[in-house]
């Protein structure tokens, strides 16, 4: 096994994606940073009120972790799929089914290192949002807000979501091998059909199923109390988007060992 | 140094594809120190039966393995059976030194082995290029390459010649000769006998999924051998030779005189002793072409 996770890390690191994918997470969670340490304290208007401000524990969160989460995700989950359909983009699978014929040992040493890269990206990403959000809260006249409660489990929980979303990516890959495919209905999914799902849902008084949706098990998991709509317990957010990913992650496998490499 | 070398066995193999049948209750075996053939026209099974020997694909029945074991089942599989299956499967981005090395880390082995298997197969100038940039032949050798990377018992190549240009088909030739000289078992698929044809020693042929023969190379090639002579004074030429057991049986679309019962120097000192007046004097292209034709008659390319 550990053969196979050197294999699955060199084949990560020697093609140009994994830095194109650092680099664009490192940039939206920045942005995302600065956005969200400028925002707060403001009134957006509309009657909603204040947003809370630099001072609260909630908004130093959303410039940290949160920040980091929302710019991140997305190339995690990115970084997961190609990890596996470019194998059959490129048909490098058969190669490395020759080397390693118990495919599902190379499934699961492919889940595994891409987590790992998973928590690398979340970690570069939070001492990103440390400078850039950091440096917006300074500019604005407050501290660097570190004491803040909750705040470094929330970016012990955000690294840990990070990881999960490049596992799911590995699971839409082994269930849809197209890679342009699999990242447009991946990406359809999160930021479009979610998102209405999310809105209907809660439209027909169905907050009871919204919280189990994926997105929404993330921000259970990360940013518990700090929303309105009914999310589940932080564990049960983490357990729920863990499940996401582990069962997506074991139907690769099951169809990874019974298929035909042609 | 022989090596123990093992065989491959391929016992009563079928593989459908939904209603079709690729491979046909296929059965034969590829004895190490000789290279061995597999040669068929496109879409014959060849690429399927290799598969299925690597487990690749689910045989619908039947078996194939490499010293009794199914490829699945063997303790250091790439250490081995030596595979290059496409020349197409590199990640256009990864460079051909980083292809051979996640392989290498994967199996366990040594990743200098990378650069010496590069060096071997003549690609260490372009060792840290990117594969995306590479020539087909380029790609056959780095293919060649990743399949001697576990120093394996048992070579199985698909198509290796597709791409070579003559001096690379030449330099595989050597290279083929020289493993199988080490007493591995080296099997080399083509749908092109002439590309081979110098190369192997048996023959496996197969014709829409079915076997149609198995054995020497040489034994293909059956019946005699004609002498093709071009000659201003034909008549004379036919005199002179009668008078030595030589006949002319007819001529060839370019007006060459086509002659049996002996070799070209028995014809051309027949002609030089008579007096006869000669253009070209060579011997019949070999009659495999011909007969590799007709065995897999009817089944494409």
């Amino acid at each position: 096994m550990t053969a196979l996770l050197r294999a699955e890390f060199k084949k990560i690191t020697s093609t140009r994606l994994w830095w194109g994918l650092l680099l664009g997470a490192l940039a939206f969670s920045a942005i995302q940073s600065v956005a969200n340490a400028v925002v707060a304290g403001m009134d957006p208007g509309g009657g909603q009120g204040t947003m809370p401000g630099l001072e609260t524990a909630e908004a130093v969160r959303s410039v940290y972790p949160l920040a980091m989460f929302s710019g991140t995700y997305i190339f995690a989950l990115v970084l997961g799929i190609t990890g596996m359909t470019g194998e059959y983009r490129y048909q490098t699978i058969t190669s490395t089914f020759l080397v390693s014929p118990h495919r599902s040992r190379v499934v699961v040493a492919k889940i595994l290192a891409h987590a790992v890269m998973g928590v690398v990206y979340a970690v570069v990403g939070l001492l990103v949002v440390l400078a850039a959000g950091g440096t917006t809260m300074a500019i604005r006249g407050y501290g660097l807000g570190l004491d803040a409660d909750r705040l470094w489990t929330t970016m012990g929980l955000a690294v840990l979501a990070v990881a999960i979303w490049t596992v799911l990516g590995i699971g839409i890959g082994t269930l849809i091998r197209s890679q342009i495919a699999a990242i447009v209905i991946a990406i359809l999914i999160t930021f479009l059909i979610e998102p209405l799902l999310t809105f209907a849902l809660a439209a027909a008084d169905m907050d009871w199923l919204v919280k189990w949706l994926p997105a929404n098990a993330s921000s259970a998991l990360m940013a518990p109390g700090d929303v309105m709509l009914d999310y589940l317990e932080w564990w049960a957010g983490g357990v729920v988007l863990l499940a996401y990913g582990l069962v997506l992650a074991g139907l690769g496998v099951v169809l990874s060992v019974r298929r035909d490499v042609s | 140094m022989l090596r123990e070398g093992r065989q491959v066995d391929i016992v009563g193999l079928t593989k459908m594809f939904g209603a079709l049948k690729a491979v046909d209750d296929l059965t034969f075996s590829v004895k190490p120190g000789v290279v061995t053939g597999f040669l068929g026209p496109n879409g014959s099974g060849k690429t399927t039966t290799l598969r299925c020997l690597l487990g690749l694909l689910r045989p619908t029945a039947g078996t194939a393995t490499i010293g009794g074991v199914p490829y699945a089942h063997l303790d250091d599989p790439i250490g081995t059976v030596g595979a290059s299956l496409e020349a197409s499967s590199f990640h256009p981005g990864r460079s051909a030194r980083a292809h051979l090395e996640v392989m290498a880390l994967g199996a366990g082995i040594d990743t200098a082995r990378a650069p010496q298997m590069l060096a071997q197969v003549g690609l260490s100038e372009v060792a840290d290029k990117r594969v995306g940039g590479f020539s087909l032949g380029m790609r056959q050798r780095l293919a060649l390459a990743s399949a001697l990377l576990g120093d394996p018992e048992v070579l199985v190549l698909d198509e290796p010649a597709n791409g070579l240009d003559p001096a690379g088909i030449a330099w595989l030739r050597q290279f083929l000769r020289a493993l199988a000289g080490e007493g591995r078992t080296v099997l080399v698929s083509s749908h092109v006998l002439s590309e081979v044809q110098q190369t192997v020693d048996e023959v496996v042929v197969l014709s829409r999924g079915r076997l149609v023969r198995q054995g020497r190379l040489a034994d293909l090639d059956s019946g005699p051998r004609e002498v093709l002579v071009r000659t201003p004074e034909p008549e004379k030429l036919r005199d002179v030779l009668a008078g030595r057991d030589l006949t002319v049986v007819g001529a060839d679309d370019s007006g060459r005189l086509r002659v049996t019962g002996g070799s070209t120097q028995d014809v051309g000192h027949a002609a030089f002793e008579g007096g006869v007046e000669l253009h070209e004097l060579v011997a019949e292209a070999s009659r495999l072409e011909q007969a590799f034709l007709e065995l897999t008659e009817g089944g494409g390319a």
